[in-house]
């Protein structure tokens, strides 16, 4: 056994056990349905176990032989947060198969989409954040400045969460970006600079909230390297690692790769507040150079296609799709996502808190358990 | 009105209960609750997290395997008169997970809700707007005020 | 006649205070708390007045509880307690000096924090380890622990809130005392209609600090909800309580707003409830301004865990020792 292993084990002492306290899958401080049992000691965390499987509907599995098309857009309801994300790369994987050549602009409207998708996911981890925190006034500001993102993704898109944008080839014709679409736009990035500059402003200035956010859940560099988180969680411990940077799609843009030391709650907050002004910057570089031509790209022919995989970075870390094509039809289907790798991070951030900064330590790894949930088989221990 | 419809529709309290839907329909509705925007207060409905509290459930999601006890428990849980809103294509019909078809269906969508709870008011969208969600439980209210 | 009187004076504030306590939620919601959030907010009526009378109206169900109706009875029992406090609070009542002194307001306020140990140790919600799920699964961990449920931690805080939480009230209610150099609230009061009010000197502010801490500790208000946090225990002790028994703590608290406030009133400001004398004016400002304040206080915080909890209390514990200290000067 080598030395990080033994550390973690020393983290998890197993023995001291007092009782088990169980969470969910209904309660107040989750957005989704989960369960978590908390092995306490005097309301400290001596262990955490989650398990996830309630949201489980089986998507994989209804994927397989369907139309490449229906399985794009079955993608996006995979999860209401990052829909954007699993259509765009479940697209991918389709062009990257049948070598197909997306339009410049169809491109910079994927990622207009993305970023926007990105900034009202991390404002939503904010505002959830500080709803766990107790912070309700936080929270509803939060709540109103996202409401600016969802406006421009209500009016590109046509709907507030699932918003569909790309297919197979570039992207719709209603997400066409038109004079008025981009004036729009670069209002909104206005509106939320400003905005998120005065919030983070305020959240960092709060003695009250930061005394309650430092130290708190810790995950150290190492730990996270070893539980293979992915994302900001990472980046959150230092870790200078953004798959943006290797997409070829995201050369023509200028951004920097947010990252913060100490991997408590409150660097994984600020890497999240300050990604959400580099996605401004993004998008204002996209609409700027917003290259002129069609959107999408119909010339191409179905074909059957080995296994094809495709890797990008959405909100919560690396998205992961893969299918082989046959007939026009989807088979074998994986979809890995993110907050499985970070579950390993939550548990253990979870450990050595108080009781009521468990759900916090949970949140701070923003947890999509939509996303994750995979095959469970449960057998009965009693029975 | 007597008093008692008067006060049913001064303090209405909505308890959410997410089944396993994609999450669009659950953050839709918490951002009707605590948006300063659609403000649901105003329209004196109060979100509680107490079924014991509640007089309105809100329902989203397919209903899946492990959710179905979790639903029926909660729904025991509220004391009468009490209401029922599925809010979100899913609630009202299993949506694509169960509607979609492909070669192999899949086996762990229970719903749609009301194969497993009464529903009073269906909430329409994918996902479903906040305005909706208001008047979806508002649709629901007459059943409230006018019970026993 | 005068008996005929004090009688109705007692039965009159009673109902003036019972009220007032209907709105103070209301006012809180409405008018701080919607307005710090930028919001319309509900209708003032609604939270406090209107939510009781509607859970009045709702089928009578048994919780889940070892003892259902010793779990009903409680939050009776807290009105009754806040009620005597109010009783002897009056200045009619001032004959039955035994009752009329603070340690038998002391008594009582004991009494409201120890039923939260009894609620919490009562409640079997089906929130927590009720829930149907399949835990005890191959390959969980841990399938041998004792499982609580979350109520059980809220009565641990209970616990730990009777041992230090409420310990700035209890020093700051004794700064009049000592000033007045008697126990008995008549005595308190006459000494302040001769020297002026407690409050206009040096002991009496920082007393009055130290009591508005603890106000929002007994209250349980938002940086000191641990009792009851949305992030862990939802509710705590008040899961189970549904209809008639949820109006009940929905009247308790805002009963225990109006005593506590006017209780300020008295000890500090040397005006006892009393609807027959127009000083009581001050009290009824006192009973809307605390609410107000706290509101603000509890818009603009997070939630407290013991690392926060502790230093508060201790640093406003010292502070109600040094306004203790500061009477003898």
């Amino acid at each position: 056994m080598d030395e990080d292993n033994q550390k973690t084990n020393e983290k998890v002492d197993r023995k001291v056990i007092e009782t088990e306290i169980s969470m969910g899958p209904v309660h107040p401080a989750a957005l989704e349905p989960y369960r978590v049992r908390l092995f306490v000691e005097d309301e400290i965390i001596k262990d955490a176990e989650i398990t996830v499987g309630v949201n489980h509907r089986g998507v994989e599995r209804i994927m397989e032989g369907l139309p490449v098309e229906k399985a794009n857009s079955l993608t996006e309801k995979i999860c209401g947060i990052c829909s954007n994300s699993h259509i765009w790369n479940s697209c991918m994987v389709a062009e990257k198969a049948l070598n197909i050549e997306v339009p410049e602009r169809a491109q910079y409207i994927r990622i207009i989409m993305e970023e926007l998708e990105r900034m009202h996911s991390h404002m939503l981890y904010l505002a959830h954040g500080c709803e766990v925190l107790g912070h309700e006034t936080l929270s509803m500001r939060m709540f109103y400045i996202r409401e600016t993102v969802m406006e421009l993704l209500r009016m590109i898109g046509g709907n507030r969460v699932q918003y569909g944008a790309p297919i197979i080839g570039g992207v719709r014709p209603r997400c066409e970006l038109d004079e008025m679409r981009i004036q729009k736009l670069k209002e909104g990035m206005d509106t939320v600079e400003e905005k998120m500059t005065e919030f983070a402003d305020r959240f960092v200035s709060d003695p009250m909230i930061m005394s309650r956010i430092t130290g708190i859940g810790t995950l150290s560099q190492k730990d996270a390297i070893k539980l293979g988180t992915s994302g900001p969680t990472l980046r959150a411990t230092g870790v200078e690692k953004d798959l943006r940077r290797d997409m070829t799609v995201y050369d023509p843009f200028e951004f920097d790769v947010i990252t913060q030391d100490d991997g408590d709650v409150k660097s994984n907050l600020l890497v999240r507040v300050f990604e959400i002004l580099e996605s401004v910057k993004i998008i204002r570089q996209a609409v700027a150079g917003l290259p002129e031509g069609k959107i999408t790209n119909r010339s191409w022919e179905m074909q059957d296609a080995p296994i094809t995989k495709s890797y990008i970075e959405v909100p919560r870390g690396t998205l992961y799709h893969s299918y082989a094509l046959q007939d026009g039809r989807v088979r074998h289907s994986v979809i890995r996502t993110p907050s499985i790798t970070n579950i390993g991070a939550m548990q253990y951030a979870c450990i050595g808190q108080h009781v009521t900064d468990a759900q916090l330590s949970i949140v701070q790894c923003d947890p999509c358990f939509t996303c994750t949930d995979r095959a469970v088989k449960i057998i009965r221990l009693d029975k | 009105m007597s008093l008692k419809s008067y006060s049913r529709a001064r303090a209405v309290h909505v308890m959410l209960v997410y089944t396993g839907g994609c999450n669009g329909c659950d953050i839709e509705i918490v951002n009707c609750i605590l948006s300063p925007k659609y403000d649901a207060e105003q329209y004196k409905v109060f979100l509680t997290w107490n079924p014991r509290e509640a007089d309105v459930l809100v329902v989203t999601g397919p209903v899946t395997r492990r959710n179905e006890e979790p639903l029926r428990k909660m729904y025991e849980a509220i004391p009468e008169p009490k209401v029922v809103v599925a809010a979100g294509a899913c609630a009202l019909m299993g949506g694509v997970y169960k509607n979609i078809h492909g070669d192999i269906p899949s086996e762990e969508i229970m719903g749609p809700v009301e194969n497993i709870i009464p529903v009073d008011a269906k909430v329409p969208g994918c996902a479903v707007r906040p305005e909706d969600i208001l008047s979806g439980v508002v649709a629901a209210l007459p059943k409230l005020l006018n019970a026993k | 006649m005068t008996v005929i009187n004090s009688v109705i004076a007692v039965i009159g504030t009673f109902l003036v205070a019972f009220f007032i306590a209907l709105w103070l939620p209301g006012l809180e919601r409405k008018f701080v708390q919607a307005r710090i959030q930028q919001r319309v907010g509900p209708p003032v009526s609604s939270p406090g007045f209107m939510a009781p009378i509607k859970f009045f109206f709702k089928e009578t169900i048994k919780p889940e509880s070892p003892m259902p109706r010793l779990y009903n009875a409680l939050p009776i029992i807290s009105i009754l307690s806040v009620a005597f406090i109010l009783l002897f609070m009056m200045p009619q009542m001032y004959t039955f000096a035994a009752f009329a002194g603070l340690i038998a307001v002391v008594g009582l306020l004991k009494i409201e924090e120890v039923i939260y140990m009894f609620m919490g140790s009562l409640s079997k919600s089906v929130l927590s380890l009720k829930m149907p799920f399949p835990d005890i699964v191959k390959g969980a961990k841990h399938p041998d622990a004792p499982r609580s449920f979350l109520e059980e931690l809220s009565t641990k805080r209970a616990f730990r809130m009777i041992a230090f939480g409420s310990f700035p009230l209890y020093i700051a209610l004794f700064v009049p005392v000592v000033m007045a150099k008697s126990l008995y609230l008549s005595d308190i009061v006459a000494y302040q209609q001769v020297h002026g009010p407690v409050l206009f000197t040096l002991a009496g502010v920082l007393g009055a600090v130290v009591f508005f801490v603890g106000y929002m500790v007994l209250l349980n208000e938002y940086p000191f909800s641990i009792l009851k946090a949305k992030a862990d225990v939802i509710e705590g002790p008040l899961l189970e309580y549904a209809s008639k028994s949820r109006a009940y703590v929905y009247i308790s608290r805002g009963f225990l707003m109006v005593v506590l406030a006017s209780l300020f009133s008295t000890l500090f400001l040397g005006i006892p409830p009393n609807i027959f004398d127009w000083h009581s004016i001050v009290t009824l400002i006192v009973v809307l301004v605390f609410p107000v304040i706290m509101a603000a206080v509890s818009a603009f915080s997070p939630i407290f865990t013991y690392r926060q909890f502790y230093p508060v209390v201790l640093g406003s514990s010292i502070l109600g020792v040094l306004a203790i200290v500061a009477t003898f000067i």
